[in-house]
């Protein structure tokens, strides 16, 4: 499209030093900002060596082992800043909607079976106008939620057109998550859960069902992803593989009585 | 992106505009002290300025936007200034249609109307319904729609609504669509649609190819002022999108719906008429600053400028719409335009509060062509204080982060930290501290360096009309003052709640509010007193040392 055009053009050649984090983060940096460009070959195993070193101090002031980025994409409205709220801050946004603008850039450590891990979580505006700038940011990502709206069957709808946009920008490993957010929202809910299993399924993506308002399994979403990750980078020869999928089927909580 | 900053030297006319070159021989002879020359007036930088020089909103209006209004000739409290090239714009004819129209602004009839009915609508005339056709089918809130004291729309030359102030756009489409069949009607024959006078409302047209800028306003305000704020939320609407991508899209597609790139953006653009009608900045054209001691800014500058980054081309520490420190790139400057329009941005969301945000801005008085990168936090979250770095590079947000963390450690280690906490304690200060009885509020702008100083709108001024009805005032004698065909260089108003005196120099401006038992000789010699009072203070009051990387 024209828009898009326009404003890529401008994206021209990117330095590829841009993304590095603050050089204060000593050894944990390698795991931020591993070599670009050559996305076939997977970087993040490399960042093995991070763990086996002195742990590095977060901009919070948090120890950690291992960073990754995280970003939430997804249209509009559908809640990604409020996930984001309730796994960082363990609140819900209520009131008016605020629209982010551009990008917004989050610090969060887990533990992850004892290791401590930091995600950096980019939240994006779902808005047309800002693509151009999360398109930027999609290369360096390690793992993407991709949310939609239960009660917004356009957000669904649009997910397919993300889909193809992730896969245009991101990198081939990146970690992936659908999640079909306002499950609280049962009376409003227009996009059935099945649905989401079905594309989930097709696309072969880890799916769940997430609530920003009740916390439904938002804590879930990231842990899962830290997992993922944690255990691409750190791979010990004996431990069994951790499968996403299977985590997230065993430990998804359903949003009605009947509990899966 | 370097090619997103150009030089624009070209800004920077000597003389630009409409004041004269010096004010020694426009002074009149009971002029309260001798007229200063440009850039020894209270609050001028030392160092040259911080901004694109800039006197008000001439700047706006012209040349760019070269049919400033021209108002019929209204009677005149003070001298006229020297003729202007302004003057032989007025030979267009489509202004001498406009002055047919034009019914003469007598303000205290006009305030006797607005005090004996505040609240009523003014009838509804069979002129106006036929220039606002097609709200009978709007819902209930009819009436309620109808009350607000302006209206504001923007729509694509196609007709399509692209922003309403109040009401869906959708509903007012066929509003909009007659105020295209207006504008299209002049175009015609050749003509420019500029404004519609009638039963007290003004409805203020502002072309700016692909879009179309409607006000309709039942406020004091001047033709030329509405037509001012329009400008605004034309540049809001360039800083969301670039005018390069807006006339691209409308080239591809004339029809387009450009409320689906603006999607989210209707809050930001809210907000604006919001400061408009509150805060004097955007009358002003100018920048008004967190009184801070010298010493303190100058820390906070030096730590500003020690964390710059290649890619940064403006830092900014602000307050609630107060400037605390602002460094640039050495040439470039900003135009306070650009920077009423990031303050309007930080102050329309509270996403900044936490985290990092970094967002693509076009700063369309800067170069409107093209993105810069914002990156936008509070250093604290209880602390009023946002640091806003601009950069060319989009890739460059951890850089840039980095600056926000070695800027954050310069201060703690300078300790100036709680000096910083404790002027944000007190953002404004008291008219009371000048010490003159009679003196309620002014407002003192140094014309060379962009800035301005006004106390805090204080009793009798309490409640939020009674604000507006002040910084209504100061509109109508800036209107005076600034007529672009009679601008004025001493205003004395005479009002039933307060009297004001305007004074325009080349080098400053000034707009005092008094008790209204005061005499004139009582209000020449207070302003004596207050530009002594200025001048002392001003390191306080004003940046004086504009810092550059």
């Amino acid at each position: 499209m024209s828009r898009k055009k326009a404003a890529r053009s401008k994206g021209g050649g990117a330095a590829p030093s841009a993304a590095l984090p603050p050089a204060a983060q000593g050894p944990g940096r390698a795991a931020a900002a591993g070599p670009r460009g050559s996305a076939t070959a997977p970087e993040l195993p490399r960042n093995g060596g991070a763990a086996a070193g002195r742990p590095s101090l977060s901009s919070s002031g948090e120890f950690y082992d291992l960073a990754f980025k995280v970003m939430l994409v997804g249209d509009s409205g559908v809640g990604k800043t409020c996930l984001l709220v309730r796994f960082k801050d363990g609140a819900f946004l209520a009131g008016s909607f605020i629209s982010t603008v551009g990008i917004d850039f989050r610090n969060k450590v887990l533990t992850v079976d004892g290791v401590k891990v930091k995600l950096q979580i980019w939240d994006t505006a779902g808005q047309e106008r800002f693509r151009s700038v999360t398109h930027a940011y999609y290369r360096d990502a390690h793992a993407l939620l991709l949310l939609y709206d239960v009660t917004n069957k356009a957000s669904f709808d649009n997910i397919q057109a993300w889909l193809t946009e992730i896969h245009e920008y991101a990198q081939q490993d990146v970690v992936l998550m659908l999640l079909g957010n306002k499950v609280d929202s049962a009376q409003d809910r227009v996009v059935k859960r099945e649905d989401g299993e079905k594309l989930a399924k097709e696309y072969g993506v880890p799916f769940m069902e997430t609530s920003a308002k009740s916390g439904l399994n938002v804590e879930l979403a990231f842990t899962a992803i830290a997992k993922e990750l944690k255990h691409r980078s750190m791979k010990l020869p004996n431990e069994p593989k951790f499968k996403l999928h299977d985590y997230v089927k065993k430990e998804v909580r359903g949003s009605g009585c009947c509990r899966s | 992106m370097a090619a997103d900053v150009h030089k624009k030297k070209g800004w920077e006319v000597p003389n630009g505009s409409l004041a004269p070159g010096d004010g020694q021989h426009t002074e009149r002879s009971e002029s309260p002290t001798p007229g200063l020359a440009q850039g020894t007036e209270p609050g001028a930088g030392q160092e040259g300025a911080m901004f694109v020089h800039t006197r008000s909103y001439e700047d706006l209006t012209s040349p760019e936007d070269g049919a400033a209004a021209a108002r019929s000739p209204e009677e005149r409290r003070g001298e006229p200034a020297e003729p202007s090239s302004m003057e032989q714009i007025s030979k267009d004819f489509s202004e001498l249609s406009t002055q047919l129209t034009g019914m003469a602004l007598d303000l205290e009839e006009e305030m006797r109307q607005s005090k004996e009915g505040k609240l009523e609508p003014s009838p509804q005339t069979t002129r106006r319904d036929s220039v606002l056709s097609g709200k009978e089918e709007e819902d209930v809130t009819m009436d309620a729609w109808r009350m607000h004291r302006k209206h504001v729309f923007v729509l694509s030359e196609a007709g399509k609504p692209v922003y309403s102030r109040y009401g869906s756009e959708e509903a007012l489409s066929s509003t909009m669509g007659v105020m295209m069949a207006l504008v299209s009607f002049l175009e015609a024959e050749k003509n420019a649609i500029r404004s519609i006078h009638a039963d007290g409302y003004k409805v203020v047209f502002v072309r700016r190819s692909p879009l179309v800028l409607v006000a309709v306003a039942r406020t004091r305000q001047s033709e030329q002022e509405i037509a001012h704020e329009l400008l605004y939320i034309y540049y809001q609407i360039l800083s969301l999108l670039t005018w390069t991508q807006l006339n691209h899209i409308f080239q591809q597609k004339q029809n387009y719906d450009l409320r689906r790139l603006l999607a989210g953006s209707e809050r930001i653009t809210d907000n604006l008429l919001d400061l408009m009608a509150h805060d004097p900045s955007f009358l002003m054209g100018a920048v008004r600053c967190l009184p801070l001691a010298a010493s303190v800014r100058d820390a906070v500058s030096t730590s500003l400028q020690q964390a710059k980054a290649k890619s940064l081309v403006f830092s900014i520490l602000l307050s609630g719409n107060q400037l605390v420190s602002l460094v640039r790139k050495k040439d470039q400057f900003l135009h306070p335009i650009d920077l009423h329009l990031l303050f309007n941005l930080i102050s329309s969301s509270s996403s900044f509060r936490e985290g990092e945000a970094w967002t693509p801005i076009c700063l369309p008085k800067f170069n409107s062509s093209g993105f810069f990168h914002a990156h936008i936090s509070y250093l604290e979250q209880e602390m009023d204080l946002c640091l806003l770095l601009v950069s060319t590079d989009r890739e460059d947000f951890f850089t840039v982060s980095d600056c926000k963390r070695r800027f954050q450690e310069r201060l703690r280690r300078r300790g100036v930290h709680h000096a910083l906490q404790e002027a944000l304690r007190t953002p404004f200060y008291s008219v009371a501290q000048v010490g003159i009885p009679d003196l309620r509020h002014f407002i003192y702008k140094s014309k060379s360096s962009g800035l301005f100083t006004s106390p805090k709108i204080e009793a009798p001024y309490v409640r939020e009309e009674e604000k507006e009805r002040l910084l209504g005032l100061y509109q109508y004698l800036h209107s005076r003052a600034h007529n672009s065909s009679r601008p004025l260089k001493n205003i004395y108003f005479t009002g039933p709640r307060e009297n004001l005196l305007a004074w325009v120099t080349s080098a400053f401006e000034l707009y005092i509010c008094y008790s209204p038992l005061g005499t004139k000789a009582g209000a020449i010699s207070a302003v004596n007193k207050l530009m002594k009072w200025i001048r002392k203070e001003e390191d306080r009051l004003f940046i004086l040392t504009p810092q550059t990387y």
